[in-house]
C-alpha cells in the first residue's frame, strides 16, 4: 500500500504535533476540571469513560461510515471480561484493561465478519439483534455473570502497585483520563496513517475505493476490531471503577445514546466525540437534578435545535458562526 | 395439532398488531428514505388520546378511537409541514437525531400530563370476552385486531394498486426525481403518505393496546420491534410488512410455546440470520 | 509522590468544606433512586412518602435538622448509582444513604458504605443477598423469599394441590420460583412445571395456554410491575384460566399504581404481599389521607411504605446515634415499631424487616376503585432466604 500523500519533513513534524493535540487538550481540560470540581470526580470519571466509548464509535461511524446500533456489545463484553478476570484471576487493573480490549476485539471480529457484509438499516438491525442476544445470554448465565443482579464484588489492586483506588475517586479519574489520552493518541495516529485515509475513502465512496484496489471489506473489519477493542477498554474501566457489571451494559439505549452523543458533537473528528459526550452528559446531569421528571423535554429540544442549526454537529459551531457573520 | 393451531392463532393475532403499527413506518421509510424513530410516538399519542377521552371525558370507545386517529393525523400533517419537510433533506444521522428529539418530546408531553404508568383505554367489556374456537378460546379483541388488520391490508392494496394516488406513490418510491419531473406533486404525495402512516400507527397502537399497553415510554420500549418488522419485510413494501409481521408473530409465539427459556435468544438469532441472508428483507428491492 | 501531596491537600480542603456544609445541627440523608425514564414511578413514590413522613413528624429529631438530598440514576444503573453515592458522601457530606429501587444500584454502593461507615436504608431492592455485601445495609421493603414461602404455605393449606410456577426469567423471578417450589413441595403439594418467561415477552397467551393444559389447579407467578403484569393478568382471564377454575396466586402483580389500569378483569386475583393501601389500621388511614392531601391522585404502594418506614428507621437511628453510622447500625438492630403495614421489627441478623405477609384479593371498593383487600395474615415473617 503506497502513501497517497507525499510527505516532506516539515509537514511530518506538523503532523506529529497535531497527532498529540487532542490528547494534550484532554489532559489540560482534565487537570482544570480536577482542580475546579474536586467533589464531582466520580461524575467526571463517568464522562471520561463515556468519551472513550464514543471515540471508539467515531472510528467506525465518523471515519469509516459504518452506522451500527449495537456498539454496546463490545463495551459489555469488555466489562464482563475485566470483571471476571478481577474476580477469578488477578486484580491488576492494567491486565483487566488488556483483557477487556481483547474481549471487545474478539466480539467485534466475530460480529464484524457478518455485519460488515451488509449496510444501511440491515446493518443497524443485525447489530441490535446481536446485542440483544448477548444481553439475554448474560441474563441467563447467572452462574457466571450474576444475571440481573449484576456481577458484584469486583475489586482491583492499586494502580501500578502504587496508587490505591480512593474513596473520593481521584485515582480512578486520573487513571481514566490517562487511558483516554492514550486512546486519543492511538486514534490520531491511526487517522493520519494511510490506513486512516483509506477509511475516509471508503466513507466517501466504497465503490471507488474498491476500483483503486483497496480491500474495502478487510479494511472495515480491521477498523471495527480496533474500535471494538477500545470500546472493550471503556467497558473494562467501568467495571473496575464501579465494581459491578449489570446486564444494562448491553442496553439498546446505551448504543443509541452513544450514537446521539457522537452526532450531537459531530462525527468524523475526534473532538466532536469529546464535545458531544461532554454536552450530553452535563445537560442530562443538570436537567435531571433540577427536574428529573421533565428533563426529556430539554434533551429533545436540544437535539432538534442542534440538528436544524448545526447539521454537522457542535464541532461546526465556529465555522457556522463565521459563515453567518460573513453573510450579514 | 391443537398446539400448532394455537401457535398459528396467537401468532397471527400478535403479528397483525405488529403489522398495523409498522406498515406506516415501512411506507414512509421506503418512500421518503427517512429513518423516523418517532413513528411509535404516533401510536402512543393515539392511545393517550383515547385514554383521555374514555376515562376522563366519558366518551365511548369507538368515537374516541375515531377522534384520536383524526387528531393524530392532523398533528402529523402539522409536524410534516413544520419539521419533517426539512428532515427529509438531512443525512441519515441527522434524521436519527431529529426524530429521536421529536420522540423524546412526545414522551415527555405524555409523561407530564398523564404520568409514566400504564394508561387504560376504557375498551368496551365485549372486547375482553372470549370466543370458543372449538379447540380453544380466543379473546374477542384479538379477533377485532385480526379483522381490522385484514381491512387495513385490503385498503392499502386498493389504494396502492387501484387509485391514481397509488400510482404516484409507487412512482415516487421507485424514483423520486423522475416522478417529480413527470409532474407528480411529490410534496403532496409525501404529506398524504406521512399522514396515512401516522394514522395507521395510531390505529395499531389503540387496537393493540391490550397486548402492548400504552404508557409514556411506549415508543422507545417497542422501537426495536417495529424496526425489525420493517427491515425483515423490506422497506416500502406493504406485502413485505404483512408477511414479516405475521411471520415474526408466529416465530415469536412458537419460541414461547416450544422453548420458553430460550425464546428471546431464538427470536433474535433468527432475525440476525435472516437479515444476513436477505439484506433487503423478504420483499424489499435492492437499493 | 506529587500525587499523594495533592491528594492530601484536596482531602483537607474537601473535609473543611463538607465540615462547614454539614453543620452539627443538620444531618443530610442522600436518596438515590430513579426519578426519570420508564421507571420514574419508584422515585416519585419514594419522594411522596418521605414528604408525608416529614409533614407528620417534622424535620427535626433530637435537636438535629434532617435534610433529604435526591439523586436520580434513571433506572437500573450501577455506574450512576455509585457515582451518585460518592457525590453525596464527598460533596454533600450525607450521613445516611437511602432509596435503591434496583438491586445492582444497591450492590454498587456496598463498598462505599463500608468505607464511609454510612448506613444505607434500602426502600425496595428485594434480592436477599444484597445485605451480605455490606453490614451497613438495612432493608425496609421485603425479599422475594419472604413473600413466596408464606404464599406457598397458604396455598398448600387452602386447597391447591398441583401448581405451575410461571415467573419472569430474571433473578427476582427465579428467587420467587425457588422459594415457592421448595416450600410448596415440603407442604405436600406438587409443582407440575416451572416456566420462566423472558422479560421481553409481550404476548403471554402461549404460556397461559400451556398452563391451562397442564392440569394445574393454581398458577403462581412473579413479574416486574408494568406492561408485563398488565399483559399477564389480561391473558390469564382471556385464555379462560379463571373460567377453568385455575386460581391465580401472585405477589406484587396487583400493585396499587397499576391496579386501576388492569380494570375489572383483575377482580378476584389473589396475591401474597406485605402492604396494601387499604390495610385497616388508624396509622395507615392517616398515612394514606396525608398522602392524598399532599399529592392528590397518588396512591400508596409498596414503594411508598418502604420509603415511609425507611425514614422512620432513619429518624430512630438519628435519635439513637446522631451521625455516627456504626453506632446507628447497632442501634437499628432489633428496633420494633408500628408501621402503616402492621408491626415491623428490624431483624438483627438479616437486617431486613420482620413483618406480616397478607393474603389479599382484588375487590372494588365503595367509590369504584380497585383495591387489594386483606383476608388472611401470616404473622412476623423474617427474610427466610438469608443464609449468612
Amino acid at each position: 500500500m503506497t502513501t497517497p500523500v507525499l510527505s516532506s519533513s516539515p509537514r511530518r513534524a506538523a503532523t506529529s504535533l497535531s497527532v498529540l493535540l487532542p490528547s494534550v487538550c484532554v489532559l489540560a481540560g482534565a487537570a482544570l476540571a480536577f482542580l475546579m470540581f474536586p467533589y464531582d470526580l466520580s461524575f467526571l470519571t463517568r464522562i471520561v469513560i463515556m468519551m472513550i466509548f464514543v471515540v471508539s464509535f467515531d472510528l467506525i461511524l465518523g471515519q469509516a461510515g459504518i452506522a451500527t446500533l449495537g456498539h454496546a456489545a463490545m463495551y459489555g463484553c469488555g466489562a464482563y471480561a475485566a470483571g471476571l478476570i478481577a474476580l477469578h484471576l488477578s486484580p491488576d487493573p492494567i491486565l483487566g484493561l488488556a483483557i477487556g480490549a481483547v474481549a471487545g476485539a474478539v466480539m467485534a471480529w466475530i460480529s464484524g465478519l457478518i455485519l460488515l457484509r451488509t449496510h444501511g438499516i440491515t446493518l443497524l438491525m443485525i447489530s441490535i439483534a446481536m446485542t440483544m442476544v448477548l444481553q439475554e445470554a448474560a441474563s441467563q448465565a447467572r452462574w457466571l455473570t450474576g444475571g440481573a443482579d449484576g456481577l458484584a464484588g469486583i475489586t482491583v489492586s492499586p494502580l501500578l502497585g502504587l496508587f490505591e483506588f480512593d474513596f473520593v475517586g481521584q485515582v480512578a479519574f486520573i487513571y481514566s483520563v490517562s487511558v483516554l489520552a492514550g486512546v486519543l493518541l492511538l486514534c490520531q495516529i491511526l487517522i493520519s496513517s494511510p490506513f486512516g485515509l483509506a477509511l475516509r475513502g471508503i466513507e466517501g465512496s466504497a465503490s471507488r475505493m474498491r476500483a483503486i484496489g483497496t480491500p474495502v471489506y478487510r479494511r472495515k473489519v480491521t477498523v471495527y476490531v480496533i474500535a471494538g477493542a477500545i470500546a472493550g477498554i471503556a467497558g473494562a474501566l467501568t467495571a473496575q471503577v464501579t465494581g459491578l457489571v449489570g446486564i444494562e451494559v448491553f442496553n439498546f439505549s446505551l448504543s443509541a445514546d452513544v450514537m446521539v452523543m457522537l452526532i450531537l458533537g459531530g462525527a468524523g473528528r475526534l473532538y466532536g466525540a469529546l464535545i458531544g459526550t461532554l454536552l450530553f452528559m452535563v445537560v442530562h446531569h443538570l436537567a435531571a437534578s433540577v427536574d428529573p421528571f421533565n428533563w426529556l423535554f430539554v434533551i429533545g429540544f436540544m437535539l432538534i435545535l442542534v440538528v436544524f442549526v448545526l447539521p454537522k454537529g457542535l464541532i461546526s459551531l465556529p465555522t457556522r458562526v463565521t459563515q453567518l457573520l460573513r453573510r450579514t | 395439532m391443537s398446539l400448532i393451531l394455537s401457535i398459528v392463532v396467537d401468532g397471527v393475532a400478535y403479528g397483525m398488531i405488529l403489522f398495523m403499527i409498522s406498515v406506516g413506518l415501512s411506507i414512509t421509510m421506503g418512500l421518503m428514505r427517512i429513518i423516523n424513530l418517532a413513528h411509535g410516538g404516533f401510536a402512543l399519542l393515539g392511545g393517550a388520546a383515547v385514554h383521555l377521552l374514555t376515562t376522563h371525558l366519558d366518551v365511548a370507545f369507538i368515537p374516541a378511537l375515531l377522534a384520536a386517529v383524526l387528531a393524530v393525523v392532523l398533528l402529523s400533517v402539522l409536524l410534516e409541514r413544520l419539521l419533517y419537510r426539512h428532515i427529509y433533506g438531512f443525512n441519515e444521522l441527522g434524521q436519527v437525531l431529529a426524530t429521536i428529539g421529536i420522540v423524546f418530546i412526545m414522551i415527555a408531553t405524555v409523561n407530564l400530563f398523564l404520568g409514566s404508568t400504564i394508561l387504560p383505554l376504557g375498551v368496551p367489556a365485549s372486547f375482553t370476552t372470549s370466543i370458543d374456537l372449538g379447540f380453544r378460546t380466543l379473546p374477542f379483541h384479538r379477533l377485532v385486531v385480526i379483522i381490522s388488520g385484514l381491512f387495513v391490508l385490503a385498503g392499502l392494496w386498493l389504494l396502492m394498486e387501484k387509485t391514481k394516488f397509488g400510482i404516484y406513490l409507487r412512482a415516487a418510491v421507485d424514483n423520486r426525481v423522475a416522478a417529480a419531473s413527470l409532474g407528480i406533486n411529490t410534496p403532496v404525495v409525501y404529506l398524504v403518505t406521512f399522514a396515512i402512516g401516522a394514522g395507521l400507527a395510531a390505529v395499531g397502537g389503540i387496537l393493540g393496546a391490550e397486548l402492548l399497553p400504552i404508557e409514556a415510554y411506549y415508543p422507545l420500549r417497542y422501537m426495536v420491534l417495529f424496526l425489525i418488522v420493517v427491515s425483515v419485510g423490506g422497506l416500502g413494501s406493504v406485502s413485505g410488512s404483512f408477511v414479516a409481521s405475521i411471520g415474526l408473530g408466529i416465530l415469536d409465539t412458537a419460541g414461547r410455546y416450544l422453548l420458553p427459556g430460550l425464546g428471546t435468544i431464538f427470536f433474535f438469532v433468527a432475525i440476525a440470520v435472516l437479515l444476513a441472508l436477505r439484506p433487503n428483507g423478504l420483499m424489499g428491492r435492492a437499493q | 509522590m506529587k500525587l499523594s501531596k495533592l491528594t492530601l491537600c484536596l482531602m483537607a480542603s474537601a473535609f473543611s468544606i463538607t465540615g462547614a456544609a454539614a453543620r452539627a445541627d443538620t444531618i443530610k440523608v442522600g436518596v438515590i433512586a430513579t426519578f426519570s425514564g420508564p421507571n420514574a414511578i419508584w422515585g416519585k413514590q419514594f419522594r411522596e412518602a418521605i414528604d408525608v413522613y416529614v409533614a407528620q413528624h417534622g424535620d427535626e429529631v433530637a435537636g438535629h435538622k434532617v435534610e433529604f438530598v435526591y439523586k436520580d440514576v434513571g433506572g437500573p444503573n450501577a455506574d450512576a448509582s455509585k457515582a451518585a453515592a460518592q457525590e453525596l458522601l464527598v460533596r454533600e457530606g450525607v450521613k445516611y444513604l437511602a432509596g435503591f429501587d434496583f438491586t445492582p444500584n444497591a450492590v454498587a454502593v456496598a463498598p462505599l458504605t463500608k468505607q464511609a461507615k454510612v448506613p444505607a436504608v434500602i426502600f425496595n431492592a428485594a434480592t436477599s443477598s444484597i445485605n451480605k455485601q455490606s453490614e451497613f445495609f438495612l432493608r425496609t421493603s421485603f425479599t422475594l423469599t419472604q413473600i413466596a414461602q408464606p404464599a406457598a404455605e397458604w396455598a398448600a393449606k387452602n386447597g391447591s394441590k398441583k401448581v405451575v410456577s410461571a415467573v419472569s426469567d430474571y433473578n427476582p423471578g427465579i428467587d420467587a420460583e425457588t422459594a415457592f417450589s421448595a416450600s410448596f413441595e415440603r407442604n405436600g403439594g406438587t409443582v407440575l412445571e416451572k416456566i420462566r418467561m423472558p422479560l421481553q415477552t409481550n404476548d403471554f397467551a402461549p404460556f397461559l395456554q400451556r398452563i391451562k393444559s397442564s392440569g394445574a389447579d393454581t398458577v403462581f407467578t412473579f413479574l416486574p410491575v408494568g406492561p408485563a403484569t398488565f399483559a399477564f393478568t389480561k391473558a390469564y382471564n382471556e385464555n379462560g384460566l379463571r373460567a377453568a377454575g385455575i386460581s391465580f396466586l401472585g405477589g406484587g402483580e396487583t400493585d396499587e399504581t397499576t391496579l386501576n389500569a388492569l380494570g375489572d378483569q383483575a377482580i378476584g386475583l389473589v396475591t401474597a404481599y406485605h402492604y396494601s393501601d387499604v390495610h385497616d389500621s388508624p396509622l395507615n388511614h392517616s398515612f394514606v389521607k396525608k398522602l392524598q392531601e399532599l399529592h392528590p391522585g397518588s396512591r400508596a404502594n409498596m414503594a411508598s411504605i418502604g420509603a415511609y418506614d425507611g425514614v422512620e428507621l432513619i429518624y430512630r437511628m438519628i435519635k439513637a446515634a446522631g451521625s455516627d453510622g456504626a453506632k446507628a447500625i447497632e442501634a437499628a438492630k432489633g428496633m420494633e415499631w408500628e408501621s402503616p403495614r402492621g408491626p415491623v421489627k428490624m431483624d438483627p441478623v438479616t437486617r431486613t424487616v420482620v413483618q406480616n405477609v397478607y393474603l389479599r384479593r382484588v375487590e372494588k371498593d365503595a367509590d369504584g376503585k380497585l383495591v387489594n383487600r386483606e383476608f388472611a395474615t401470616v404473622p412476623n415473617v423474617p427474610d427466610l432466604g438469608f443464609n449468612p
